[in-house]
């Protein structure tokens, strides 16, 4: 068996199926919990949905662009969460919580 | 007999993305996650992707998810001491979530129907991804580069001492 | 190029089918001796026994006290640098067909990766100056 029947065998609407289900769950996830962090890992679920999605076509119509473009998309999630719980870190050390309802001195 | 393979798969998938977002205690929400992370390597080798497969194992599963932890740890966070929202405003993001995901597959069936292409399936080994991205994506390779450093600094600035 | 990629050695998702089996394996491995300890062990639940081992001294605080944040800050810069390092797998590989086709490609190889990786040493340099790295 060769790869390009390998890669065949699992249908592409499964794929997107199956991303579109991890996507909503981040989702629901985000509009589920107040704790910022699990928000973060519900925004990773969301963005490694994009990227199966992604690798899925790319494997399918044979391109490598898809795939390096997976790569930018893990760079970028890695220095988003540095900053992100960096900026988490010290909002717990000013106010003692990462509640995200607490997080309102911006509102107007 | 790779179609159950994938069944399988994704059930794991699912079912960890599941548990991540209703688990009570974010230590064990952190743990689900990288279960989620692993069985989506998987599926990056159905898809014979091996390389990225390894990178989701290195990046996310072993350098992101323990700073996930390690934040855990540092903000004493391991018991659930998370307030809970409303039971009306629960159901609602359940309905909404529910209600996206009906959305996306309903616009997918009606919208696209996408047509099998002469498949090349060695897009994902490793010389072919290093060829498309030094040659295409040679410029956002070095602005990665950029985006490092402004996060360097950005870390050492937020986390520095007063 | 792609025919003559197609002929040489490359593995196919079913070439992993040993890692599932190792996977499978270990799995049942610690699971079964977890269940294993868990049936045949004996149980004894005094305060004693649960106690932290702390040589005869009374115990005091709890371990989850808050720690620096020069730990936490090395643990971001360890994921920075983590997923630098990805991106010279796919060059050591091209790096290699690149110079044996000739000097010149090459050689534009190693000055494109020598930007990357100079800006990052610029990073770098800002850390050490900046004294994060730095223990008393």
């Amino acid at each position: 068996m060769d790869i390009t029947t390998a890669v065949q065998q699992v249908p592409l609407n499964n794929y997107i199926v199956l991303s579109i289900m991890l996507f909503s769950i981040g989702v629901m996830g985000m509009l589920l919990r107040r704790n910022a962090i699990i928000a973060f890992m519900s925004i990773e679920l969301m963005l490694n949905a994009v990227n199966l999605l992604m690798v899925a076509f790319s494997a399918f119509k044979g391109d490598s662009s898809g795939q390096v473009f997976v790569f930018f998309i893990m760079v970028v999630a890695a220095a988003e969460v540095a900053i992100g719980l960096a900026i988490l870190a010290m909002v717990h050390r000013n106010s003692g919580s990462v509640d995200i309802n607490h997080l309102n001195k911006l509102k107007w | 007999m790779l179609l159950y393979l994938f069944y399988i798969l994704s059930a794991i998938t699912v079912g960890c993305a599941l548990l991540t977002i209703f688990s009570k205690n974010p230590v064990y929400s952190v743990l689900f996650v990288i279960a989620t992370f692993f069985s989506i390597a998987g599926h990056f080798i159905l898809l014979n992707a091996q390389f990225l497969a390894i990178v989701q194992v290195i990046v996310y599963a072993g350098a992101i998810m323990v700073l996930f932890l390690t934040v855990l740890m540092y903000l004493n966070l391991n018991k659930s001491v998370e307030s809970s929202k409303p039971l009306l405003i629960k159901i609602a993001a359940m309905v909404s979530g529910g209600l996206l995901f009906l959305v996306l597959i309903a616009s997918f069936k009606s919208g696209l129907s996408i047509a099998p292409t002469s498949v090349r399936g060695d897009a994902g080994l490793i010389k072919n991804l290093g060829n498309t991205l030094f040659t295409e994506y040679l410029f956002p390779f070095e602005a990665t580069a950029v985006l490092f450093l402004s996060t360097m600094a950005g870390a050492i600035t937020l986390t520095r001492k007063k | 190029m792609a025919a003559e990629v197609a002929v040489a050695t490359i593995s196919a998702p079913h070439d992993y089918l040993p890692i599932i089996v190792q996977l499978i394996v270990v799995l049942a491995f610690v699971g079964g001796t977890i269940l294993a300890t868990h049936f045949l062990g004996p149980k004894r639940k005094s305060k004693a026994k649960l106690d932290p081992f702390e040589c005869g001294i009374e115990i005091h605080g709890n371990a989850r006290t808050p720690f620096s944040i020069k730990y936490f800050l090395v643990a971001i810069l360890f994921v920075l640098f983590d997923v630098e390092i990805i991106f010279m797998y796919p060059w050591a590989v091209n790096f290699k067909e690149n110079l044996s086709v000739g000097f010149e490609a090459g050689m534009n190889n190693f000055i494109q990766m020598s930007i990357f990786l100079g800006v990052v040493l610029l990073g770098f340099i800002y850390v050490i100056k900046k004294g994060v790295l730095k223990w008393d």
